[in-house]
């Protein structure tokens, strides 16, 4: 070892000391400073994958139902096209009906009645 | 059987075993540059932080010249505001010389038997500390980390930020002027 590496190697063993020999108070102090830098990583967020997945999925298919690549209903089912032009004249209809709002209210009972009729007319 | 909760993934083990093993390093060479142990601990945290905010990801086998990199850069900010209040106090005792002194004439004569070897004992570390806080910083910096640290030139250069070359100049700068204060000294 040449003389200038003895005198560095003397340097370093000094400094080594002086930081070996630091008081309990600082090396507490330190330690406290270290678990903070380490509380500060935030845990992963497993769940953002799939959440992020399965919302990629739903607006691709939106966007395909929307430029009509794929069917708005399930093939084979009947299909009741509802504009907003027809909605709104259906309902015109119903308001300027001259049936009385009982008449609808009973709607159900009415289609019961038919049912039976179509029945007894097919029994006898 | 109950699980634990909470146990620390392999990565937080590691990156507490690398803080734990360069902290006291760290927290010297903050205080040989501030000179003011509260100071010299704000930096260190304000370097954990850092380091693990931004480099935890890093393979660890780049870590040190990371950390130092983040402590380094921590200095120069800590210096750079010191020397806007100096100019206001003009109190700044830099050495006209350090920049512009010879280097041939301020290299080390390897056939001296060392400054240090005349000092003894706490005295000497107490010598050697303050010429350590007299150094500029980055002649400080430069010492530390080559020859305490024991980081390459390559390394070095990565946490100071800087050329190989002027890790070079610096550190031979940093040797002729310990050598020369602790000659003084002896």
């Amino acid at each position: 070892m040449s003389i200038e590496n003895s005198w560095l190697a003397q340097a370093k063993a000094m400094l080594d000391q002086s930081a070996d020999g630091l008081d309990a108070a600082t090396l507490s102090r330190l330690n406290r400073a270290r678990q903070a830098a380490l509380a500060q990583r935030a845990p992963p967020r497993r769940w953002l994958l799939p959440a992020g997945m399965a919302a990629a999925s739903v607006l691709v298919l939106a966007a395909l139902i929307g430029r009509g690549y794929l069917p708005s209903v399930v093939p084979g089912a009947q299909e009741f096209p509802l504009t907003a032009k027809t909605a709104a004249s259906s309902d015109i209809d119903l308001v300027s009906s001259d049936d009385s709002l009982e008449f609808y209210q009973d709607l159900e009972f009415y289609a019961w009645l038919d049912a039976q009729e179509q029945e007894q007319d097919l029994g006898s | 059987m109950t699980e634990p909760v909470d146990l620390p993934t392999t990565l937080e083990r590691t990156l507490d075993q690398f803080l734990k093993g360069v902290e006291r390093r760290a927290l010297r060479m903050a205080e040989l540059a501030t000179t003011n142990r509260d100071e010299a601990m704000d930096l260190v945290q304000d370097a954990m932080f850092g380091f693990v905010r931004h480099y935890a990801a890093k393979p660890p086998a780049e870590w040190t010249p990371l950390f130092y990199r983040v402590l380094d850069s921590r200095l120069n900010d800590w210096h750079r505001r010191r020397q806007v209040r100096s100019r206001w106090l003009a109190v700044f005792t830099r050495d006209p010389e350090d920049d512009e002194s010879d280097e041939i004439a301020q290299a080390p004569d390897l056939n001296d038997p060392g400054p240090l070897l005349r000092l003894a004992g706490s005295e000497a570390a107490r010598d050697l500390d303050a010429a350590l806080t007299r150094l500029p910083l980055r002649q400080r910096q430069a010492f530390l980390l080559r020859v305490w640290e024991g980081l390459d030139v390559a390394a070095t250069a990565s946490a100071m930020r800087c050329s190989e070359g002027s890790v070079k100049t610096h550190l031979s700068r940093a040797l002729a002027s310990l050598r020369r204060a602790l000659e003084e000294h002896a």
